[in-house]
C-alpha cells in the first residue's frame, strides 16, 4: 500500500532522509521510531505529498506521490506533529471545511459523530483558539479520519495528552485496524508502538537502521535485560536467556534488576541515545 | 472545481471581523481621511478637466481602496496560513486544485474590496459626489479586485516572512495608489514618466472607473489591459501556489 524506493531529502546539505525502502502492506499498521531529528516527519511530508523527495520515488496504492499527487491526496488522511487547525474558526468549522474540500456525503452527520468522539460537543461552537493542547490534538486527528482515509498518517498523535485521551486514540486506531485501513505512526512513545504496531522501523540520522516486528527485534537484542547502578549510572545488558541473566546478576553485588526487554532496550542499543519520555 | 470550502473559510474569518467595530472603523479611516483631505479641503473650488475635484477624486479613491484591501486581505491571510499557522496544509493535503485554491481567495478578495470601496462610494455620495450610474463602473470595479487579489496571492505564496507581503505593498502597490492618477491626472507628468505608468493597471482602473462614474465612454484599451493583467496574474498565481511549499 505505501512502497518507498531510494527515498532521499536533503535541506541543503542537512541529511533528512537517506535511500530508504520501506514497503508497508495494505490493513498495516507501521511504527516510525527515531529520535528527534531522524527523520520521521520528512518521511510523513515526502508520503502526504507536501515535501519533494530529493531522489528515489514513492508511491501510495500504486499512485505516483509527485507525479499523481492529486490523486494520492484522495486515499490520505493526515495528522501532523504541528498543530494545523484553524485557530479562528470554531471546531465545528474546522471540520466542515474538511468534509467540504473532501466533497464528502453525510458531512453533517459524520462531524456529530467525531465531535462527540473527540469530547468537544459542548465545545464545537467556540473558536480553536480557545481549545487546549488536548482538545486540539484530539480535533485532528477526528479531522484526518473524517473522510474515511484508506492510508492514514499519525505524525506523534498522543504527545502531551494525558492518560485518559491517550488510550481514547489507542482505541480509535485499534478500531481502525480492524476495518483495515493502512496506517503509518510515528512516535516517542516505545510502548505505544509495541502495542499498536505490527512493525517497526528505527530510523537514526537519515537512515532506517532496525525493522521488523517488535518480537523480532526484541530477539535480536535479548529478551532479558539487568539493569545496574554503577556509580549513579544506570547501566543495561542484554542477554538472550534469563538464565544468563541470573548468572551475570548473581555476580553483583549491589542491587540489579533484572526485566524482559522492551522496544525501547532495542532503541538504545541501536541508537546509543534514550528515548525522551 | 472546488473552490468553495476555500472561499468559505475567508467568509467566515470576515463575517467575524464585521462582528467587530474597531476592525470596521480601521478599514473606513484611511480612505475617509483621503476623502475629507483631498476631496473637501484641498479640492474645494478647484476643477480638473472641467469636473469639481470631488468628482476626480472619489472614483480614484475608490480604485485605490479597493485595491489595497484585496491585495492586503489575501496577502496576511495567505503569507500567515502558510508560515505562521501553518493552516495552508490543509488544503495542500486535500483533493483541492491550485486553481481550486486560486479561486477561493480571489472571490475572498473581491468581496473584501468591494465592500471597502463601497463605504468610500457611500461617503462620497454623502458629500455631493453622487452613485456611479453606468454598470460599466461595476465591472472594472470588480476587475480591479480580482487583478490585485491575484498580486495578493502570488505575494502571500512567494513570502519568506510576513514582512516580505508588506515590503511588496511599499514598493509596488502604494506608489501605484498616489502615481496612476488617484489624486491628480498623470497627464500633466513628463512623458518618460506617464509611459511608465501607462503599463501600470491602477492606471487603467482609474482612467475606466473615473470615465464610467463620469458617465463617459470608457477607453478599450484600459479595459484590455485590465483583462491581461488578470490573465498574466491569474495564471501566475496558479504557477506559484503549485511550486509553495515542496
Ligand atoms: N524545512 C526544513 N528545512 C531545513 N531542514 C529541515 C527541514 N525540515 C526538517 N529539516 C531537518 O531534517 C532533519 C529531519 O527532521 P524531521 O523533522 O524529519 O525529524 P523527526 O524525526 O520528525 O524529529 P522529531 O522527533 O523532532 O519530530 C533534521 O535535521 C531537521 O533539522
Ligand atoms: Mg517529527
Amino acid at each position: 500500500m505505501i512502497k518507498t524506493e531510494g527515498l532521499t531529502k536533503y535541506f541543503g546539505n542537512i541529511k533528512a532522509i537517506d535511500n530508504l525502502n520501506l514497503h508497508i502492506k495494505e490493513g498495516e499498521v507501521f511504527g516510525l521510531l527515531g529520535p528527534n531529528g531522524a527523520g520521521k516527519t520528512t518521511t510523513v511530508r515526502m508520503l502526504n505529498t507536501l515535501t519533494l523527495p530529493t531522489s528515489g520515488r514513492a508511491e501510495i496504492d500504486g499512485l505516483d506521490v509527485v507525479k499523481q499527487a492529486n490523486e494520492v491526496k484522495r486515499l490520505i488522511g493526515v495528522s501532523p506533529q504541528e498543530l494545523n487547525l484553524d485557530k479562528e474558526l470554531t471546531g465545528r468549522e474546522n471540520l466542515r471545511l474538511h468534509g467540504l474540500l473532501h466533497r464528502m456525503k453525510g458531512r453533517e452527520e459524520r462531524i456529530e459523530e467525531l465531535l462527540k468522539w473527540a469530547g468537544l460537543s459542548d465545545r464545537a461552537d467556540n473558536l480553536v483558539r480557545t481549545y487546549s493542547g488536548g482538545m486540539q490534538r484530539r480535533l485532528l486527528v477526528g479531522r484526518a479520519i473524517m473522510h474515511r482515509p484508506k492510508v492514514l498518517f499519525l505524525d506523534e498523535p498522543t504527545v502531551g495528552l494525558d492518560p485518559q485521551v491517550r488510550r481514547q486514540i489507542w482505541d480509535i486506531i485499534r478500531d481502525l485496524t480492524r476495518q483495515g485501513v493502512t496506517i503509518l505512526l510515528t512516535t516517542h512513545y516505545i510502548e505505544e508502538a509495541e502495542m499498536l504496531c505490527h512493525r517497526v522501523g528505527i530510523l537514526n540520522h537519515g537512515e532506517l537502521i532496525a525493522l521488523g516486528t517488535p518480537r523480532e527485534l526484541k530477539a535480536k537484542v535479548g529478551h532479558f535485560v539487568v539493569e545496574s547502578l554503577d556509580n549513579g549510572v544506570t547501566n543495561y545488558r542484554l542477554f538472550n536467556t534469563r538464565e544468563n541473566a541470573y548468572k551475570f546478576a548473581e555476580q553483583r553485588a549491589d542491587d540489579v534488576f533484572i526485566r524482559e526487554s522492551n522496544l525501547e532496550d532495542v532503541f538504545i542499543k541501536l541508537t546509543g541515545e534514550r528515548i525522551v519520555r | 472545481m472546488n473552490f468553495y470550502p476555500i472561499f468559505l473559510r475567508e467568509m467566515l474569518i470576515f463575517k467575524r471581523r464585521l462582528l467587530n467595530i474597531g476592525y470596521l472603523f480601521s478599514t473606513m479611516i484611511t480612505p475617509l481621511l483621503y476623502l475629507v483631505a483631498f476631496g473637501l479641503g484641498l479640492g474645494r473650488g478647484i476643477s480638473i478637466e472641467g469636473i469639481s475635484y470631488l468628482m476626480f477624486v472619489v472614483p480614484g479613491i475608490c480604485a485605490m481602496s479597493s485595491m489595497t484591501n484585496s491585495y492586503t486581505w489575501i496577502a496576511t491571510t495567505i503569507s500567515v496560513g502558510r508560515l505562521h499557522f501553518k493552516t495552508f496544509e490543509e488544503y495542500q493535503v486535500s483533493p483541492v486544485t491550485a486553481t481550486d485554491i486560486m479561486l477561493g481567495e480571489i472571490l475572498s478578495g473581491v468581496v473584501r474590496g468591494l465592500f471597502a470601496s463601497s463605504l468610500i462610494l457611500i461617503a462620497g455620495a454623502i458629500f455631493g459626489a453622487g452613485f456611479p450610474q453606468n454598470p460599466i463602473f461595476l465591472l472594472v470595479w470588480v476587475l480591479n479586485c480580482l487583478i490585485f487579489a491575484c498580486f495578493g496571492v502570488i505575494s502571500g505564496f512567494l513570502a519568506k516572512s510576513h514582512e516580505d507581503t508588506a515590503t511588496f505593498s511599499n514598493f509596488f502597490i502604494m506608489p501605484m495608489a498616489f502615481f496612476c492618477g488617484t489624486f491628480f491626472p498623470i497627464d500633466n507628468l513628463p512623458a518618460f514618466i506617464k509611459g511608465f505608468l501607462y503599463i501600470l493597471p491602477l492606471t487603467h482602473a482609474n482612467n475606466a472607473l473615473r470615465t464610467s462614474f463620469l458617465g463617459q465612454q470608457v477607453e478599450m484599451i484600459s479595459l484590455g489591459i485590465m483583462l491581461a493583467f488578470l490573465v498574466i496574474s491569474f495564471y501566475l498565481g496558479v504557477i506559484t501556489i503549485r511550486r509553495s511549499n515542496r
